[in-house]
């Protein structure tokens, strides 16, 4: 009974593992880079290199630029495909927002405009400004924040908007995560006797295996929470339920509170000027400090913006709790008169707060920041171990049996594995050396990152063909090597568009920079002495020396449970 | 001052993970050659081990909020068993100073491990 149940796990970790790894690897590597997705947006953009700022005045410097947002043109675009039809110019205000951390030298205002939208009646379009908080000066020509604008939707919706497939897809692989997660753990029959066996002197397909077990196990917990958590974040998107089974609930629920927390609903259609917002930011803080958790604002929102039911939000900053936000205290738009404080949030509020917060991660941790790269990265290690494990298993059966499977199969992993790294490390150079009045210069920066992962497919493609006969693909080798360059190119590129280098930011403790720049120069190191040691077992192979597909030591037991 | 905490838990888990690791017959081969260990010095290991555990985990709760004291512990956790798993793979003599209070079994007990 055992023996079967293990048997069909095992066909489960396989095949979901093959299939959804590729995905997988992606999520996690790009979520790897959005733990420091702020810090890889200075690199991107220069002129934004400056210490993280506390909100600017709102009635001085946010007012007259709020009243400047018009809804970004791809936002419209996007919206008109809803609709089905042209959006009228002028459209409706709906709120003005700001978001901050501790981490944000610039601070980016939110606009938000309703469409009218006979099937969704809350659509909407967003803008939004970008400004220096020193100056309130916008920044100019709207530059792409490679990290939190780029990577970080990478990590959780593959840039596929069509129907939002990214977000299913991305849903899917986390599911499938926490299948081979639990059906790893059922196939392992030698979890604690091996949770510290790493064997990297024994051939490919035993060390494979050995770092596939240790880092699926020994960083489980992380697996398992980030990807459960990433599904509660979405939660909404997987299971709408507020917006069909639940709708009539939802709808009562939030009348409700409205009404509890004396909040206006709706706009009154009567136009109305706000207070001071400044005013209202004070008391929030003095309030924050009674309760003896005085701190900034993180987030403030103003709804129905410049109606006469207008009300001000203001949310106190998470950076020393793992919620995101808290603490929020509503004011009356035109008089400032505090509406409504928030109370502690319930035992679900916050644990529901706790989870996605752990997983967004807006606290100031650096150590935490830094080992959740390594969770991440573990990750990454677990699926290209689980791939190359997969592919050396089957190689030289197929090449007897001239079945061209484990080949392909291994291209797919030189993509899914390396063409991340070779794409992503390519825009960083495109965003170093295309030239700054260039026109859609962000959409270039996108154009060459999607095509450095083409030609990382192509190539290995092409270069896989010794996999056929049971041999190692110089893929691997030849794409380490592009990833020692482009790794070398960046660090040097900013160097030499920006006078930033690693001597001048160090000394200076600039870390965003000098720690990106740093995390640069590892990958060059750690992908050359890959490239180097991939080269020797090559030639060791075409020597006749070596199987590297069989795991001959003391059970061939395992072999047969990993199918 | 919560950096000191920080650091002496990462070390405590370190030396946690190292000491459950060596109550393990293969890593104690690995460590001390052939010398078997005894059953009683496995067990004290093992308690040493979840004790080292479990003061970083206190150490842990001392720096941080404690929202945030179980998230970096549990980490911690994960990367010292990596470390002690990639040293055991290629310097596993780093770790002998971690268990050189246990004597060299006697004849008497040495067939039990």
């Amino acid at each position: 009974m055992l023996e079967s149940f293990q048997k069909s796990l095992t066909w489960v970790h396989t095949w979901f593992g093959l299939v959804l790894g590729f995905v997988l690897m992606s999520v996690f590597f790009f979520g790897s880079l959005s733990v420091f997705d702020r810090e890889i947006d200075r690199w991107a953009i220069p002129e934004t290199r400056f210490g993280p700022q506390p909100l600017p005045s709102y009635d001085r410097v946010l007012a007259p630029i709020f009243a400047r947002i018009k809804p970004d043109a791809d936002e419209l675009a996007m919206g008109e495909a809803r609709v089905g039809k042209p959006l009228p110019a002028g459209l409706p205000l709906k709120s003005w927002s700001v978001y901050t951390t501790h981490r944000d030298p610039v601070l980016t205002l939110w606009g938000e405009f309703a469409i009218d939208n006979p099937n969704a009646p809350e659509d909407h379009v967003h803008g939004h400004i970008t400004i220096d908080p020193r100056s309130g000066a916008a920044l100019p020509g709207d530059p792409l924040a490679i990290g939190s604008r780029f990577f970080y939707p990478m990590h959780f919706s593959l840039h596929l908007r069509w129907l939002s497939l990214g977000y299913w897809i991305v849903g899917l692989a986390a599911l499938s995560m926490l299948v081979a997660l639990v059906s790893g753990v059922v196939i392992h029959r030698k979890l604690f006797r091996e949770l510290f066996t790493f064997r990297p002197q024994k051939n490919l397909q035993r060390s494979s295996l050995d770092l596939h077990n240790l880092t699926g196990v020994v960083a489980l917990p992380f697996h398992f929470m980030f990807a459960l958590t990433g599904m509660i974040i979405f939660a909404e998107i997987y299971l709408p339920l507020s917006e069909t089974t639940f709708k009539p609930f939802h709808d009562a629920h939030e009348r409700a509170e409205a009404a509890a927390k004396n909040l206006p609903l709706k706009p009154a259609g009567v136009a109305a000027p706000l207070a001071s917002v400044d005013a209202m930011v004070d008391e929030a803080k003095r309030r924050w400090a009674a309760r003896d958790m005085p701190g900034e604002v993180g987030w403030l929102i103003v709804e129905h913006a410049g109606d006469a039911n207008a009300y001000v939000a203001v949310y106190r900053a998470g950076s020393d709790r793992v919620s995101l936000v808290g603490q929020q205290i509503y004011f009356e738009g035109t008089t400032g008169k505090v509406l409504y404080e928030a109370p502690p949030p319930s035992a679900i509020a916050s644990i529901s707060h706790w989870l996605t917060g752990l997983h967004l991660q807006h606290f100031r941790h650096w150590l935490l920041r830094w080992l959740y790269v390594l969770g991440g990265l573990s990750g990454c290690v677990c699926i290209a171990t689980g791939l190359v494990f997969f592919v050396n298993k089957r190689k030289r059966r197929h090449a007897e049996e001239g079945i061209a499977g484990a080949r392909w199969a291994d291209a797919l992993a030189v993509t899914a594995v390396l063409g991340p790294l070779t794409a992503a490390l390519a825009m960083l150079v495109a965003n170093r050396v295309l030239p700054g009045a260039l026109p859609d210069r962000g959409e270039w920066q996108e154009r060459t990152f999607w095509a450095a992962w083409l030609v990382s497919f192509l190539h290995a493609a092409w270069r896989s063909a010794p996999a056929q006969q049971a041999r190692l693909a110089p893929a691997w080798r030849e794409q380490c090597w592009g990833v020692v360059l482009l790794a070398a190119a960046a660090v040097i590129a900013n160097w030499i568009s920006t006078g930033d280098h690693l001597l001048r930011t160090v000394s200076a403790r600039y870390w965003p920079v000098a720690g990106f720049d740093l995390a640069l120069s590892c990958t060059a190191l750690i992908a050359g002495a890959a490239a180097l040691r991939l080269g020797r077992n090559e030639r060791r192979q075409s020597a006749g020396v070596e199987r590297d597909d069989a795991l001959q030591d003391d059970d061939g037991a395992l072999e047969a449970v990993h199918g | 001052m919560a950096e000191l905490l920080r650091l002496a838990a990462f070390v405590s888990s370190l030396c946690g993970m190292a000491w459950l690791a060596l109550a393990m017959p293969a890593h104690w081969q690995q460590v001390r050659g052939g010398a078997r260990r005894s059953q009683r010095a496995a067990r004290s290991l093992r308690g040493l081990g979840a004790g080292a555990l479990a003061l970083s985990l206190l150490l842990s709760l001392r720096a941080d909020h404690p929202t945030i004291a179980p998230l970096v512990w549990v980490m911690m956790l994960t990367a010292a068993a990596i470390l002690v798993a990639v040293t055991l793979g290629s310097r596993p003599e780093w770790l002998r100073p971690l268990v050189a209070f246990v004597p060299r079994a006697s004849t008497r007990d040495s067939n039990a491990a």
